[in-house]
C-alpha cells in the first residue's frame, strides 16, 4: 500500500525525551527469564516495530509498559512519566491493544468501544460519537450491533483497536495489530496509524512479519530471549541487507530444513 | 476401524490415572465408591427373582429412569468428553458406517456403560423363573442398554450440533437449567403421596411398561408371568425402537462427519444496531458503565442467568419444612437467606469475565468504580427481593413481632456478603467454567480452591454478622429489647460493614490489579 517514502518524517521535538524509555525492565516466570534488563528508548512521533522470534518477550515487555504487568526489575517511563510510579496518569497517555486476552465480548461492537470510553471518565455522548465514527472508519458498520463473541478473530482486532484508540491517547501500544485481519483492513489500519503518527502521536507495535514492519516503521527494535539485540532508526538497524535478513542474522536461528523430503515428492 | 475408537476409548480411560498423581487417587476413590453402589444395586435387583409381582413393578420403571439418565445427562455434561465427538472425525476419511458402529462401541467400554452392564446382569438374573423368560430377558436387556447408549450418543451429537451457534448453546444450558429446577419439586411431590406410592408405582408400572422406554425391561415379566403373546410383542417393539434410535444417531452423524460447524455463526442481532443498550440508560460515568455492563451480561450469559434463577427460588425451599412438618420457624429465615445469598454470590464475580479485565487495568479504572460498579446491580435486586422475603416470611410465619429482627438480620448479612465479596473477589478469585462452556461445567482441577473459597466467604459473612445474629437468637427467644436492638444494630452494622468492605476491597484492587489479571490469565 503506501511506500516507506510516502509516510512523513517523524514529528515532535526530539529534545523533548522519549515517548517510551525503558530501563532495566526484567520479568521473571519461576524459573524462566522472560525479560532480561531491557533499556529501549522510543522517539516521539516514531512509528516504533518490536520485533522477535515466538517467545522472545515482546508480549511481556510490551504488557509492562502499559500497566499490565507489574516488572520484577527496572523502570518504564511514558512521556516521561513513571508507569508504575503513577499509573493513573501514565494510563490516561496510552492506548492499548493487547493479544491474547479476552474482551467484553457480551457487548456489542459499539457498546463495548463506548464502554472502554465511559471507563476512561469521558462524557457519554462524547464516547457514543467516537465510537460510531471508529466503527464507520474501521468498516464495521453492519455488525456494529451484533455481540462481539459471534465476531470473526479479524473484527474482534478491529474493535479492540478502537476502544484503544476511542480516548484520544498519545502513545499507541499494540500487540500484533495485523494478526488476522484482512488486507483491506489492514490497509484502513495503517492508514489510520500514520495519520495519527503524523499528528505528534508515537505507535508503538510488535509483529511477526517483517515486511509489514519494514513498510511502515520507522525505527525498529529486535528482541530476543529477553534482550535488545538491535535498535534504532529502521535504515540503520538494518544497514543494506532486508530487515528479515538482517533478523536471522542477528537471532541465529537457522532457516535450513532438515529432512521432509517424503513431503517434496510430488509427482503423481 | 471399530476395533480402532474402542482402543482410543481404553487409551482415554486409562489416562484418567496419568495425570497427577492427586487426581488419579481422587479417580480411584471414586471408581471403588461407585464399583461398591453398582454392586448393592445389583444385588438388590436380582433379589426381586424371589417376587415376580414387586419385579414387574421396580424393573420396567427402574429401566426406564436408566434410558432418561443416559438422555439427559449429556445434557449437562456435553463437551467434558469431545475426544469421541462426531466432529473430530470430519477430517478423517472414516467409512460412515464403521463410525456409526464404532462410536456406539467406544460408548459401550466407558465406566457408565460397564456399571450399566452389571446392572443388566442383575435384571437378568431377576427375570431368570423358566428358560423363555431367561433367553428374552438376555435379548431385551441387551436391547434395552443398547438403546440407552445409542440414545445418549444421538442427544449428545444434537448438542454438539446446536451448541456450535452460541444462541443454542445458551438456549440448551438455560433449558438444563429449568429441568433442574423442576427435578426437586417433582420428586418432593412424589415423595410426599407416601401411603399411595405403592399404588402409584403399579399404575406407573404398567404405564411406562408399554411406553417406548419401557418395552424392553417389561417383555421378560410378561413371559415370565406365562404371557408369551405380550412379551414377544413388547420385545418386537423394543428391537424396533433401537432400529429406529440408530438410524437417528446415524442420520445425525451424517449431518456432523459431513457438515462440520454448518451452523451460521451471525444469530445475535440486537434490535437495532446503534442501539447503546443499558450504557445509554445508566449514568455515563466509569461507575454506571461498569454497573451497565455488569446487567447487561445478565441478560446475555448463562453463566449468570443461573444465579439469577437460583437466588430468588433457593428461599422457597425454606417453606416445605414449614408446609409438611410442624417447622413454624423457617420462613423467617427467607429474607436473612437470600440477603445472604445475594452478598455472598457476588465473592468470586471477577473470575466470570476472566482476563477482559485488562480494559479496567488499561483505563486507570478506580478501584471505588470497579468495586461499587459491580454490586451495584445485585444492590438493585436486593432492595427488591430482601424486603419482599422479609415481608413474605414473616407474614407466612405469622410473627410480626419478628419483622425487626428479620430485616436488620437481613441488611447485617447482605453487608456483611458485600465486604466479604469486595476483598475476596479481587484477593481470591479461582477457577469457574468458562463464557460459553455448559455452566454445569467445572474446571478440571478447582474443586479444592473454589469450595476453600467459598467455605471462606460464607464464613467471613457469617462472622461479620455475628452481632446481628446473636441479638436475632434472643429476639427470637423473646427478647422485645433484642428485637429492636437487632434491627438497629443489624441496619447500621450492615451499611457500616458494607461501606469499609468495599473501602479496602477497591484499595485492594488499586494495589494488585495487574497481580489479579495474572492471576485470572492463569485459571
Amino acid at each position: 500500500m503506501s511506500d516507506v517514502t510516502d509516510l512523513p518524517a517523524p514529528q515532535g521535538d526530539p529534545t523533548e525525551g522519549p515517548a517510551i524509555a525503558l530501563r532495566g525492565l526484567g520479568k521473571r516466570f519461576g524459573d524462566l527469564i522472560a525479560v532480561k534488563g531491557i533499556d529501549l528508548d522510543v522517539p516521539r512521533g516514531s512509528f516504533f516495530g518490536l520485533v522477535g522470534p515466538n517467545g522472545a518477550g515482546k508480549t511481556t515487555t510490551l504488557s509492562m509498559v502499559t500497566g499490565l504487568l507489574r516488572p520484577d526489575a527496572g523502570q518504564a517511563f511514558v512521556l516521561g512519566r513513571d508507569v508504575w510510579a503513577d499509573p493513573v496518569a501514565t494510563k490516561r497517555l496510552i492506548g492499548v491493544l493487547p493479544d491474547g486476552l479476552k474482551v467484553f465480548d457480551r457487548l456489542t461492537g459499539l457498546q463495548l468501544i463506548t464502554y472502554a470510553g465511559l471507563l476512561r471518565g469521558m462524557p457519554r455522548e462524547l464516547a457514543a460519537e467516537r465510537a460510531a465514527e471508529l466503527v464507520a472508519a474501521l468498516g464495521l458498520t453492519e455488525a456494529q450491533g451484533k455481540l462481539v463473541v459471534d465476531y470473526s478473530a479479524g473484527m474482534t482486532k478491529k474493535v479492540t483497536l478502537a476502544s484503544a484508540l476511542v480516548h484520544g491517547p498519545r502513545v499507541l501500544v499494540l500487540d500484533e495489530p495485523f494478526e488476522a485481519v484482512d488486507p483491506i483492513s489492514a490497509a484502513t489500519i495503517r492508514r489510520i496509524l500514520s495519520g495519527f503518527v503524523e499528528s505528534g502521536g508515537t505507535v508503538v507495535l510488535s509483529s511477526h512479519v517483517m515486511d509489514l514492519v519494514e513498510r511502515i516503521c520507522t525505527h525498529v527494535a529486535v528482541i530476543s530471549d529477553g534482550l535488545v539485540l538491535a535498535a534504532g532508526e529502521l535504515d540503520d538497524v538494518r544497514g543494506d541487507r532486508s530487515l528479515e535478513e538482517r533478523f536471522v542474522d542477528l537471532v541465529g536461528g537457522s532457516t535450513e530444513v532438515v529432512g521432509l523430503s517424503w513431503l517434496r515428492t510430488s509427482s503423481d | 476401524m471399530v476395533a480402532h475408537l474402542v482402543r482410543l476409548k481404553l487409551t482415554l480411560l486409562r489416562n484418567i490415572f496419568r495425570r497427577s498423581r492427586a487426581q488419579a487417587i481422587g479417580a480411584v476413590v471414586g471408581i471403588v465408591y461407585f464399583a461398591v453402589l453398582v454392586a448393592g444395586l445389583t444385588v438388590i435387583l436380582a433379589t426381586f427373582r424371589g417376587s415376580l409381582d414387586a419385579g414387574r413393578v421396580v424393573i420396567p420403571l427402574a429401566g426406564a429412569a436408566g434410558i432418561v439418565l443416559w438422555t439427559v445427562v449429556p445434557l449437562f455434561s456435553f463437551g467434558s468428553d469431545p475426544t469421541l465427538d462426531p466432529g473430530r472425525f470430519a477430517t478423517f476419511a472414516v467409512p460412515h458406517r464403521d463410525l456409526t458402529i464404532g462410536l456406539v462401541a467406544a460408548a459401550l467400554v466407558g465406566l457408565p456403560a460397564i456399571a450399566s452392564m452389571v446392572l443388566s446382569v442383575g435384571v437378568v438374573v431377576a427375570w431368570s423363573h423358566t428358560l423363555a423368560s431367561t433367553l428374552v430377558a438376555v435379548v431385551a436387556t441387551a436391547i434395552g442398554l443398547l438403546t440407552a447408549i445409542t440414545t445418549s450418543r444421538w442427544v449428545s451429537a444434537v448438542m454438539t450440533q446446536a451448541i456450535s451457534s452460541r444462541r443454542g448453546r445458551d438456549v440448551i444450558a438455560v433449558l438444563g437449567l429449568l429441568l433442574l429446577v423442576v427435578i426437586g419439586p417433582a420428586i418432593s411431590a412424589v415423595a410426599n403421596l407416601g401411603a399411595s406410592l405403592r399404588d402409584v408405582a403399579t399404575t406407573a408400572a404398567v404405564i411406562v411398561g408399554w411406553s417406548p422406554l419401557g418395552w424392553a425391561w417389561a417383555a421378560p415379566g410378561d413371559v415370565a408371568a406365562g404371557d408369551l403373546g405380550t412379551g414377544l410383542v413388547r420385545l418386537v417393539l423394543a428391537a424396533g425402537l433401537l432400529v429406529v434410535v440408530f438410524l437417528l444417531w446415524s442420520r445425525v452423524l451424517r449431518d456432523e462427519v459431513d457438515n462440520p460447524r454448518a451452523v451460521s455463526r451471525s444469530d445475535s442481532g440486537t434490535s437495532s444496531g446503534d442501539d447503546l443498550g443499558l450504557l445509554a440508560r445508566l449514568p455515563g460515568t466509569p461507575l454506571g458503565a461498569i454497573a451497565a455492563r455488569v446487567l447487561t451480561y445478565w441478560r446475555r450469559d448463562p453463566r449468570y442467568q443461573i444465579s439469577m434463577v437460583m437466588t430468588p427460588i433457593v428461599p422457597l425451599a425454606l417453606l416445605i419444612p414449614f408446609v409438611t412438618g410442624d417447622v413454624a420457624w423457617t420462613p423467617l429465615l427467607m429474607g436473612p437467606l437470600v440477603a445472604f445469598l445475594l452478598g455472598w454470590s457476588e465473592h468470586n464475580a471477577v473470575a466470570y469475565e476472566s482476563d477482559a479485565l485488562w480494559l479496567h487495568v488499561v483505563s486507570g479504572t478506580s478501584g471505588r468504580d470497579d468495586r461499587r460498579g459491580r454490586l451495584l446491580p445485585d444492590l438493585l435486586l436486593a432492595t427488591i427481593l430482601v424486603p419482599g422475603y422479609v415481608v413474605v416470611g414473616v407474614a407466612v410465619a405469622d410473627r410480626w413481632d419478628l419483622l425487626p429482627a428479620a430485616l436488620g438480620l437481613s441488611v447485617s448479612l447482605l453487608g456483611a456478603g458485600y465486604a466479604v465479596s469486595s476483598v475476596m473477589s479481587v484477593v481470591l478469585p479461582y477457577p469457574v467454567a468458562e463464557s460459553g462452556e455448559s455452566p454445569f461445567n467445572a474446571p478440571p482441577g478447582a474443586a479444592g480452591i473454589t469450595i476453600a473459597a467459598q467455605s471462606m466467604a460464607s464464613l467471613g459473612t457469617l462472622v461479620l454478622a455475628s452481632p446481628t445474629i446473636l441479638l436475632a437468637w434472643w429476639a427470637w427467644q423473646g427478647s422485645v429489647r433484642a428485637d429492636w436492638g437487632a434491627a438497629i444494630v443489624g441496619v447500621l452494622l450492615g451499611i457500616v460493614v458494607g461501606i469499609v468492605g468495599v473501602g479496602v476491597g477497591a484499595r485492594l484492587y488499586e494495589q494488585r490489579a495487574p497481580e489479579l489479571l495474572s492471576a485470572l490469565r492463569r485459571s
